[in-house]
């Protein structure tokens, strides 16, 4: 039995399914692709997969990945790639598989681009409004708990950032802390700026990269 | 494939994964090289569409017909079409992002009568009018329904250019053929309409006059531009042979029957004097125990999905059953893909069956008596006994089965107060023939859920001239079985009596309720079948403004010699016999099933299917 991380887009049509839909249709891919993967033992065996760090619905993810184990410890990793994208959605492509390096909880950071608009705003106005409220030493939040509503600041969570004016929207690049302990949502984020502006944006949100806590890339 | 605008949307509704396409096995062409553009019209939820099993055999048909291309549309809920409303977006087919008004033909399904609506607002958001004669005469926008509903076309005629009247997979081709004949000579809309009427199975409404009595029934019913005087329902014959897709769309978001889904048989031998589709889809027709296997085999490798459910009316009535069975479990456990048997009914629920499906799934139980009084049963024809199932509960419960759940249906002709209390009194059976089964499961309860729904007569069957009862009769039944419950082991639910009377309305309705549909249409109705949208103060408002009493359609007993709505759409089974079954049950007599005897419904002219089996008694 071999732990195998395998690396995939989540784009297109693919973007709108949530993370539920996504664990659904890679256990169909991976079903129908007959990859000699280890199935749960329980009275509806299906096949084990993990995802070290789920993506919320409405985003694009270009270094996605997702943990199996391999029955067959030969089987080749090319063949894994090319057997599940004949098996998935166009929205779902796999692009590399590999030998899981760092276990799944070690994931701490992510990176995202996150593209912001106005409808008949200038792009100039949006950085500027970024700016402002990125230049705080908090950054303050309602956010539903099992408790009920309680207020965070997420600005411990934002690790660097940078804004660059685009023709027709602001372009945020920005780390965030990610994993199980400590997560901070871009939605939360934007949902920040709303709050200081009263606009309501459009935001175009893909996540990069995933980094473990010595700000390593995630492998 | 969506367009910017509508993405801008997405993230603003619930579940956005139902308005993107995408899916694995979609069918996408290039427009410039089809000839005919069909969407096709699912007047429902994408997970309630998805699920449904002629969409999908229509939909790869037509597609494997290189000059069509069939893509798929659903109605958006009602946040997304407030969206779209809003934005100016017009609904539009999953696979090209195209609106309706891009089609040439645009179909529906028509599952039920509360989807009625949802049809014509879906007309309306993609802006296609929706009347036959608001969209005018030229070769294009062409609406077709089929369906069980199709059975009485009447209440939506307006709005619909042409029936599908029975199974499609022959009729459609044909007139899809004619169609393209039709445009390369260059023939207007009503050119193409006189045609299609000449084909088999295809109703045109606007080729019929309709003239009434004073008291509302109908007097007569004319053909003109040469339309046959009956419309003859089609059906497939070799089942066999008959088109099978080896492949699924598999939806990404979850829809409610999620799985491969595997047709056995076609109609059903019973005749339970209820049921429409037991006498629309006569004579029953199956698949070979090979065809069966080799279909379900490869649905299951295209689709990647992990359960099979045997598809029919009533799947433990499929002659070789227990061959099937083996023949499936051959390979599915390896496979590891679980089969499912739904629809069994209470006398076909044997050890073999059950310890077959048992090896890889357990669900529920569900069975559905009908009704609680042997006498009721009877007047049904449903041919169940009562100690039947009680035997069948006890193979449940010694199988180690906790739950079941038993359907009824209550406001059924010749119905008592007595009638009613049995179903509750059936629901106590059943818990005590749980605790008086030796080996049921050690030291759990046992869970048995009533769920009552209203009887809605239908077009072709014996209850068709039937009275619905009056919403309150209904509510005074259902509150009886509350009353008449005496355990907490017995769970009661019941269907909404307001929603079984629109239903009813509809269902036996003529054209003049078609005044009715339009009005709904441009008041916004839609999502009828739903609860967060349906009102019937709404509807019967309506209907006081048109000047339509809805009683006379769902509460009035029609004579045996008024012409029905639906009197010149033929599906098989004649008048008279449909006649003496009522007469029968007027006399508690049953019926016996098809493989027993046959009753000379009138469904042997096909010359296929159960009538020419040979019955067990007599090899």
């Amino acid at each position: 039995m071999k732990n195998v991380r395998i690396w995939f887009k989540k784009d297109f049509e693919c973007r709108y399914i949530s993370h539920l839909d996504l664990n659904r249709t890679m256990l169909r891919a991976l079903h129908k692709s007959k990859i000699p993967i280890w199935h749960t033992e329980g009275f509806n065996p299906h096949p084990f997969a993990t995802f070290p760090l789920p993506l919320s619905l409405g985003f694009r993810g270009v270094n996605e990945c997702m943990d199996v184990r391999l029955e067959d410890e030969e089987f080749s990793f090319e063949e894994i790639k090319n057997r599940l994208n004949a098996c998935l959605p166009r929205g779902l492509r796999v692009f590399d598989v590999t030998e899981a390096v760092m276990k799944a909880g070690k994931v701490a950071y992510a990176s995202f681009t996150i593209l912001l608009s106005l409808p008949d705003k200038s792009s100039r106005l949006v950085c500027e409004q970024l700016g402002a409220l990125l230049q705080n030493d908090t950054i303050e939040i309602e956010k539903k708990s099992k408790k009920g509503m309680k207020t965070v600041d997420i600005k411990p969570g934002i690790k660097s950032f940078s804004v660059t004016e685009l023709f027709d929207c602001a372009k945020l690049d920005v780390v965030l802390s990610a994993g199980s302990s400590d997560n901070v949502n871009p939605n939360l984020l934007i949902a920040a700026l709303s709050r200081a502006t009263g606009c309501e944006y459009d935001a175009d949100i893909t996540r990069n990269e995933l980094y473990n806590s010595e700000f390593e890339p995630f492998r | 494939m969506v367009s910017k605008k509508v993405e801008k949307l997405l993230l603003k509704v619930q579940k956005p994964g139902r308005y993107v396409g995408g899916e694995l096995n979609e069918v996408i062409k290039n427009k410039r090289d089809v000839e005919v553009r069909f969407a096709f019209c699912f007047p429902d939820t994408y997970e309630v569409g998805m699920s449904h099993l002629g969409m999908k055999i229509l939909y790869s048909q037509f597609n494997s017909v290189p000059y069509i291309w069939c893509e798929r549309v659903f109605a958006p809920w009602v946040d997304m079409e407030e969206e779209m409303v809003k934005n100016h977006i017009p609904l539009y087919a999953l696979e090209s992002g195209d609106p309706l008004s891009d089609f040439d033909f645009i179909g529906f399904t028509l599952q039920y009568e509360l989807s009625y609506t949802n049809m014509l607002n879906m007309l309306k958001l993609g802006e296609v009018p929706v009347t036959t004669e608001a969209r005018g005469n030229e070769l294009k926008h062409i609406v077709v329904a089929g369906g069980p509903c199709a059975c009485n076309p009447e209440p939506i005629a307006d709005f619909v250019d042409l029936f599908f009247i029975g199974e499609g997979e022959e009729v459609d081709l044909e007139v899809m053929e004619l169609f393209r004949q039709c445009k390369k000579e260059g023939a207007d809309k009503r050119e193409f309409l006189r045609r299609c009427a000449q084909i088999e199975g295809v109703y045109v409404p606007s080729l019929y006059e309709v003239a009434y009595h004073e008291d509302g029934t109908i007097k007569s019913f004319v053909p003109k531009d040469g339309a046959p005087a009956v419309v003859h329902k089609r059906l497939m014959l070799d089942m066999d042979k008959s088109y099978y897709p080896d492949n699924f769309v598999v939806p990404m978001v979850e829809i409610v029957h999620d799985r491969a889904v595997q047709e056995i048989f076609r109609g059903c031998i019973r005749g339970c004097r209820f049921c429409q589709a037991g006498f629309i889809y006569r004579p029953v027709r199956e698949k070979s125990p090979d065809t069966i296997n080799a279909q379900c085999r490869a649905l299951c490798e295209n689709t990647g999905y992990d359960e099979v459910s045997l598809s029919s009316l009533s799947s433990s009535d499929y002659s070789q059953i227990v061959p099937l069975l083996e023949k499936l479990t051959e390979w599915s456990g390896e496979e590891k893909v679980s089969l499912s048997l739904p629809s069994l009914r209470v006398d076909g629920f044997t050890d073999e069956i059950m310890n077959k499906i048992k090896t890889v799934r357990k669900s529920g139980l569900t069975f559905a008596p009908e009704a609680g009084s042997q006498r009721m049963r009877d007047v049904i024809n449903k041919n169940v006994q009562h100690d039947e199932l009680m035997q069948t509960c006890a193979t449940a419960f010694a199988g180690g089965w906790t739950t079941v759940k038993l359907y009824f249906m209550i406001g059924l002709p010749t119905e008592t107060m007595d009638d009613v209390a049995a179903i509750a009194q059936l629901g106590q059976d059943v818990v005590d023939t749980y605790y008086r089964t030796p080996n049921h499961a050690k030291g759990k309860s046992v869970r048995v859920t009533v769920s009552a729904s209203s009887f809605v007569p239908k077009p072709f069957t014996p209850f068709q001239w039937e009275p619905q009862d009056t919403i309150s009769q209904l509510h005074e039944k259902q509150e009886h079985i509350k009353k008449s419950i005496t355990t907490k082991k017995v769970q009661f639910n019941y269907h909404d009596a307001d929603t079984s009377f629109l239903e009813a309305v509809f269902a036996r309705g003529d054209r003049k309720l078609c005044r009715v549909m339009a009005l709904a249409c441009e008041r916004g109705f839609h999502f009828d079948g739903w609860n967060d949208c349906f009102s019937l103060e709404k509807w019967m408002a309506l209907f006081e403004e048109c000047g339509i009493d809805p009683a006379f359609y769902a509460n009035r007993r029609r004579s045996f010699d008024e012409i029905l709505p639906w009197d010149h759409i033929d599906y098989g089974v004649e008048k008279r016999f449909l006649q003496k079954e009522c007469q029968k049950a007027y006399e508690n007599t049953t019926t016996p099933h098809c493989r027993l005897k046959c009753s000379g419904c009138g469904a042997a002219k096909y010359g296929r299917g159960v009538c020419f089996e040979k019955r067990k008694d007599l090899v």
